[in-house]
């Protein structure tokens, strides 16, 4: 083919116009251009932190993260954490704690004004408004300090404050009573594990009967009836499986046998490995009938790009930050241990105990006794304010969702004759979660990220901890780093976690 | 391969040579050959997905073909981008779903690139708009806003608008495909016009009355292949290969 | 905005009204439960009602801690004898909107019907607060009797209302609606002389004359002169007037005011007039002239890539001219490199003004108006303030808060257009980076960010250079927002059809054309609901800069009240009004959006 054309006259025109006018050189040129500036911009800038920083005699790195920072946290695992790395530990899992119960109680709440706001009942639907309105309108910090303020001018902790040991409040937080996971959960937990793969067993072996026979068989019955009987079973037998913290242990140490340069080069392995799988599917994805791949520029880019990652990856894995490896090492084994011992043997309460809570008094001062789950004062303000804040929203999250599936759907669903709650559980509800789910997610995001206000009411989160701990040792920049590494987990736990939600929903909806 | 040129005599505007494209594993064009001169009306039928749209497209370098040659007007078309803007501002074209500018007026959407593109004064293009506008037969609409015209209209607005940069060739893309059927005509008429006042045309359509009426040549295309090339007796009478002859019996 | 459709209808029969009686049977006791569900909530109502009034009408509350600092909570240690100027900022604002009100003309209406709702509602809300309120019984009779007023007033609108049969008679326009109602606000302040206390041996005694109200009466009224003032004006010669001409005027005022008033008025800068003629004078001309000319010959119409060349040379330079900066290789005056690069700039977009003579003039008194307006800023910004300031800036409390939320909003605008622009484009490296920033920043607190920039960029400039404290904040946080109004923005770019950008190639339009002229106003005009959510975000966070120690209202509030010997502690009556004066405006904000967002998704155009 190539041979015929060639000796056509009009290929005479069949030149290369000079590079300045040439649309992918134009294009390449641009793109590396604002490359080079971003790149030089970045050199520049961490060459004159570096200048900074030894004029004022601070070295950058970790090390500070096995450095005794000399601190003490308000509250936490751990209030006079021995290294740095163990501070902001103690801060994250504050921050996590904050997070999670927020996110629970604010998507309860949340869920309950949004029906208010869609409720037939004048008063209902007003006070929901209100509620809504009032709370998205004022900056949640504003809300936040105010909590605060009116929880410490709560009177003194006295042993008649608040009913009758069920709830008390001061103005050192307040104090509920709590249920919490006692010694044998762990082992218990395993035998649920094994109860929940019994239970997804009946639920299938009953909706096989349902479909041949036609018969109702009620399977989420079935099943819930049979997790329960494991329930009830695993609560007094539970010990059998104290063998598994064993497991844990050997894993563990096996962990802390692995060489640093064995994990480095696993995780340089990793990174050429993706980069390489990605750029043959990439390849093949491009691949014509006629043989070799025709890629075009911006094909081109994106092989060189992923095989320029992969080696940036692996330039930060042995030079830039070596410590990485021995960090994972460590802390992975610490995990398991962690997991050995709760896990191990001997241990023979029950799964889950309960206590009410009390006041003591150990001195001259009385003080919260530990039976009761306390919450300090900076706690309390910024849960109250995250929860109620993000309740608001997700008020309007909910309301819009229901809203949004078309009113011919409830009414289809009537001329079928399907019951109120038939409708609801197999038609409305489905088309509204797809609506809810995403923007949900963003509100938990959202959530996550506003627990770092914690630091204007002084409750240890990572933020806090991490400010002190950099202020003390000077590696601003080092927890500038772990605080972006840290929220970036979350968010991306969180949008998985949202993901796998909407995927499922999807197939409900096929 | 039929190649021969109706009008030997008259200077080639649109030269395509081996050109070949991909989508993917997918080939939209295999090895397409065709040449149209000064003041031809060509009308290009074919199955959906034959690859029609996508040869017109490659004209006016809307998609990049990956091999072969194409010469509009006497520019090749490459990556030059002198080359492109040229044959921009040379080759109107105009689409199946109209695609108007729906935040600017009619007489904003006609004297848009002549002002920007063409450098024109204002004046001078709005004068020229309403004349383009007269003689789609719509001048009363030149201050409303697309979405108040009907699809007949927005067509002819849509004609306009290419016509404003003064082009030596316009390529229509199935552009009475996304009408009701009383509107077809009108917009057929406003092409009948153009076709009868010497305009060089590319048509992508399935009005084959249009075709037959119009149409100087004919070129069959199926899977990405130009099967057949003719006049509109030789094509509509005597069809010489089979897959055309297959293609006229299901439409006709 | 559906008020007025529904009364221009006029079709539809009349909605039946129905009797209280009626209504409060459908609405609260239809059915058994949900007779239950009144009762249970009316009472949680009345009792949060009796508690919140309890709390802030309690003898405990010190609300003249608040009332003494209202000027520290809305402008710090602003000069005394320099507070003129505060009131002729807001003086031009009032100028700028009574401009805006006319030239845009407010047609809108609203139906005495919805008034007298408010009306009765407001006595309603009276005659609850008497019932319920800690006062004494005198005073409780007082509030009964003026809310039965309201509510007799309300009854007698709507009587009225109701026997009136043309649209006129039914509504009545809403600015002069605002206006009077404003007013009446005004007049209250000369009526009622509240909110002064005064410290005298020991004791808190009301002082004639230094209240609140007595002292902020007289500009507040000045100020309700000059909106109605100019407002009557203009519509005065409002048909006189080059409508679209001075559209774009008032456009490029608003954007211009928050600079001028910041930098020139509020700052009061000591000009150095010797230098600006030696210097500043000079060099302004060169760059008008030169620049001019540069430009002048660059729209040239058949110049063709030549012109490109030249501009990317520019662009160069000026990119070196701030590198060599920090290297210190050559010292150039900071106006000129930001001059250079400005220059640079319009060499990029000046190919698409070539055109005729009058348009490429067009394009260089453009130029011309730029180079005057950022050299006469950058002249203002650099000399030094001539107030005396105990704070470490003249900028505090409210007027900080503003300061900071409408120039982040107004730098990252830009910035997220660019960032949007960056993330939906066909260039793979641009994608990447403009992807990889928008999410790294909006995976992490704002916080955060804000610590960077207040403790961590020192650390990145060379040294000798200083960022001071409220220029890094304001970087900081328009970095972050620009982040999140790109996503908006990336929203409205993705509803643009195919089709738009294909017809926009085919008649064509270069590609900043095609961004310019058919895609980015499709896709603002699609995301600017999401965008004014945004802004109301950008408003309500900017209150973390309390934590960095700004002092901005919520600090003042928070940390400089209690600490006073005299209100020590006195935090939550603070905390109370800022609270309040948060929902003012970010509540007025989201109602506004509201109404857009139902305009944009009637008017499809």
């Amino acid at each position: 083919m190539s041979a015929t054309t060639e000796v056509k006259p009009s290929n005479q025109h069949h030149q290369r116009p000079p590079f300045y006018r040439d649309a992918t050189v134009v294009k390449w040129l641009f793109q590396v251009g604002a490359l080079a500036l971003v790149i030089f911009a970045l050199w520049f800038l961490s060459s004159q932190a570096r200048d900074n920083l030894s004029a004022r005699n601070i070295s950058t790195g970790f090390d500070f993260l096995s450095v005794d920072p000399g601190i003490n946290l308000s509250e936490g695992i751990d209030t006079r954490p021995a290294t740095g790395g163990r501070a902001l530990w103690v801060g994250m899992v504050n921050t996590i704690r904050l997070a999670a119960a927020g996110i629970f109680f604010a998507t309860i709440i949340g869920l309950f004004i949004g029906l208010a706001r869609l409720s037939n009942n004048w008063v209902v639907n007003k006070l929901g408004s209100i509620f809504v309105e009032t709370l998205r309108n004022i900056p949640l910090l504003v809300q936040i300090l105010l909590y605060g303020s009116i929880l410490a001018n709560l009177g003194d902790l006295q042993f008649d404050s608040g009913w009758d040991n069920w709830i008390i409040w001061s103005n050192k937080g307040l104090s509920v009573p709590r249920v919490f996971i006692a010694d044998g959960f762990y082992q218990w937990a395993v035998f649920m594990i094994i109860g929940a793969f019994a239970a997804r067993w009946a639920y299938n072996r009953r909706s096989r009967l349902h479909d041949e026979t036609g018969e109702n068989t009620y399977p989420w019955i079935g099943s819930l009836a049979v997790l329960t009987v494991f329930a009830i079973i695993g609560w007094f037998i539970h010990p059998i499986f104290g063998w598994v913290g064993n497991i844990f242990g050997f894993i563990s140490d096996g962990i802390s046998k692995i060489p640093e340069e064995a994990l480095q080069f696993l995780l340089s392995a990793i990174a050429i490995f993706v980069a390489a799988n990605w750029i043959r599917g990439f390849l093949r994805s491009r691949r014509t009938p006629g043989g070799a791949a025709r890629l075009t520029d911006d094909d081109k880019f994106r092989v060189i790009f992923a095989g320029v990652g992969a080696g940036i990856a692996i330039f930060a894995i042995f030079i830039v930050w070596p410590g990485l490896s021995s960090w994972i090492i460590n802390s992975s084994s610490d995990l398991f241990e962690v997991l050995e011992n709760k896990f191990g043997d001997g241990r023979t309460g029950g799964p889950f105990g309960a206590d009410r809570p009390e006041v003591i008094k150990p001195g001259k001062f009385e003080k919260y006794g530990p039976s009761g789950l306390t919450m300090s004062l900076g706690f309390a303000a910024v849960f109250f304010g995250i929860v109620l804040y993000t309740a608001a929203f997700i008020a309007e999250v909910v309301r819009g969702g229901i809203l949004a599936v078309p009113k011919g759907q409830i009414e289809a669903a009537n001329s079928l004759g399907m019951r109120r709650s038939a409708a609801l559980r197999t038609v409305i509800l489905p088309q509204a979660l797809r609506v809810i789910m995403p923007p949900l997610g963003n509100q938990y995001l959202n959530l996550t990220k506003n627990t770092s206000l914690a630091i204007a009411v002084g409750f240890s989160d990572l933020v806090q901890v991490g400010q002190t701990v950099g202020n003390q040792t000077g590696k601003n920049l080092s927890v500038f780093a772990i605080w972006m590494l840290f929220y970036l987990a979350c968010s991306l736990t969180i949008s998985v976690a949202v993901n796998f939600f909407n995927v499922r929903l999807r197939i409900v909806e096929r | 391969m039929s190649t021969e040129a109706a009008n030997t005599n008259r200077a080639d505007m649109i030269v395509c040579e081996n050109v070949d494209k991909w989508y993917g594993d997918f080939q939209a064009l295999k090895d397409v050959s065709a040449t149209i001169a000064e003041q031809e009306v060509v009308v290009v039928l074919g199955p959906s997905g034959s690859g029609k749209s996508t040869l017109i497209r490659c004209i006016n370098r809307l998609e990049a073909h990956q091999q072969g040659t194409i010469i509009v007007d006497g520019v090749e078309l490459t990556n030059d981008l002198r080359n492109i803007e040229k044959i921009r501002s040379e080759v109107g074209m105009v689409f199946q779903q109209f695609n108007l500018f729906p935040h600017l007026s009619v007489i904003d959407n006609v004297t848009l690139a002549p002002k920007w593109v063409r450098k024109m004064p204002k004046a001078a293009a709005e004068k020229k708009a309403e004349e383009l506008l007269e003689m789609v037969g719509i001048p009363e609409q030149a201050e409303k806003y697309p979405g108040q015209l009907s699809g007949g209209q927005q067509q002819r607005v849509a004609i306009a608008r290419a016509l404003a940069m003064e082009p030596r060739i316009m390529l229509f893309d199935e552009p009475t495909s996304a009408l009701d059927p009383e509107m077809i005509k009108e917009v057929l008429d406003v092409m009948k016009d153009l076709a009868h006042g010497g305009m060089t045309m590319m048509v992508v359509t399935h009005e084959m009355g249009f075709a037959r009426e119009v149409a100087d040549r004919i070129i069959f295309m199926e899977s990405g292949e130009i099967v057949e090339v003719g006049t509109p007796e030789h094509f509509f009478t005597n069809p010489t290969e089979d897959r055309t002859k297959l293609f006229l019996s299901q439409i006709l | 905005m559906s008020e007025m459709t529904s009364i221009k209808t006029g079709k539809r029969p009349e909605e039946v009204s129905r009797s209280p009686s009626e209504w409060i049977r459908q609405n609260l006791f239809s059915n058994i439960p949900n007779t239950i569900l009144t009762i249970i909530f009316g009472i949680f109502t009345l009792y949060a009602i009796r508690g919140i009034l309890g709390f802030v009408l309690s003898g405990e509350r010190r609300w003249e801690a608040v009332a003494t600092n209202m000027r520290l909570l809305m402008a710090q240690g602003y000069p005394a004898n320099q507070f003129v100027r505060v009131w002729f900022t807001l003086g031009c604002l009032m100028v700028l909107t009574g401009l805006s009100l006319a030239i845009w003309s407010g047609k809108g209406r609203l139906s005495v019907k919805k008034i007298s709702n408010w009306v009765m509602s407001t006595g309603l809300g009276l005659a609850v607060f008497a019932a319920l309120a800690p006062i004494s019984a005198s005073s409780r009779l007082g509030w009964v009797i003026a809310g039965a007023l309201l509510i007799a007033g309300g009854l007698g609108l709507w009587q009225r209302a109701k026997n009136k049969t043309t649209e006129t008679l039914h509504t009545i326009p809403t600015v002069p609606f605002s206006f009077g109602f404003l007013g009446i606000l005004v007049l209250s302040l000369w009526v009622v002389p509240f909110g002064h206390y005064a410290f005298t041996n020991g004791e808190l005694v009301a002082e004639t004359g230094r209240t609140v109200a007595m002292s902020t009466k007289l500009p507040f009224t000045v100020m309700w002169l000059l909106l109605v003032g100019t407002y009557c004006l203009t519509n005065l010669v409002r048909e006189s007037l080059p409508i679209a001409q001075a559209k774009a005027c008032l456009v490029g005022l608003w954007l211009l005011s928050p600079f001028i008033l910041n930098w020139i008025v509020l700052r009061d800068p000591d000009f150095d007039y010797g230098h600006i003629v030696s210097t500043d004078i000079p060099l302004a001309a060169l760059f008008i002239f030169v620049g001019g000319g540069i430009l002048f010959m660059l729209a040239k119409p058949s110049l063709g890539e030549i012109g490109r060349l030249t501009a990317i040379a520019l662009l160069i330079f000026g990119v070196f001219n701030w590198v060599a900066a920090f290297f210190g290789w050559y010292p150039m005056l900071q106006k000129v490199r930001i001059s250079f690069v400005l220059l640079a700039l319009a060499a990029l977009i000046a190919p698409n003004f070539a055109a005729d003579r009058k348009t490429r003039l067009k394009f260089v008194t453009g130029w011309a108006i730029l180079i005057l307006i950022s050299h006469w800023l950058i002249t203002a910004v650099n000399s030094p303030s001539t107030l005396e300031l105990q704070g470490p800036t003249y900028l505090g409390g409210f007027s900080l808060t503003l300061f900071v939320a409408i120039l982040t909003l107004l730098l990252s605008f830009p910035l997220g257009v660019l960032l949007a622009l960056g993330r939906t484009s066909s260039m793979p490296i641009a994608r990447v980076l403009c992807t990889g920033y928008i999410e790294s920043i909006r995976g992490v607190p704002l916080i955060t960010i804000l610590f960077f920039f207040s403790n961590i960029l020192p650390l990145f400039l060379p040294q000798g250079m200083e960022i001071a404290e409220l220029a890094a904040i304001v970087t900081g946080y328009t970095l972050f927002s620009a982040a999140y109004l790109a996503e908006n923005v990336r929203g409205g770019l993705q509803s643009v059809m195919r089709g738009q950008y294909e017809a926009a190639d085919a008649i064509g339009l270069t590609t900043s054309q095609r961004t310019g002229f058919i895609v980015l106003p499709q896709a603002l005009r699609v995301s600017i609901p999401p965008l004014v959510g945004q802004a109301i975000g950008v408003f309500k966070e900017t209150s973390l800069v309390a934590i960095i120690g700004a002092y901005d209202i919520l600090r003042i509030a928070n940390n400089v009240v209690p600490a006073q010997t005299e209100f020590l502690g006195v935090k939550r009556e603070g905390l109370l009004l800022v609270s309040v004066i948060y929902f003012i405006v970010a509540f007025s904000m989201s109602k506004y959006s509201q109404r857009l967002e139902e305009r944009v998704g009637l008017g499809e155009r």
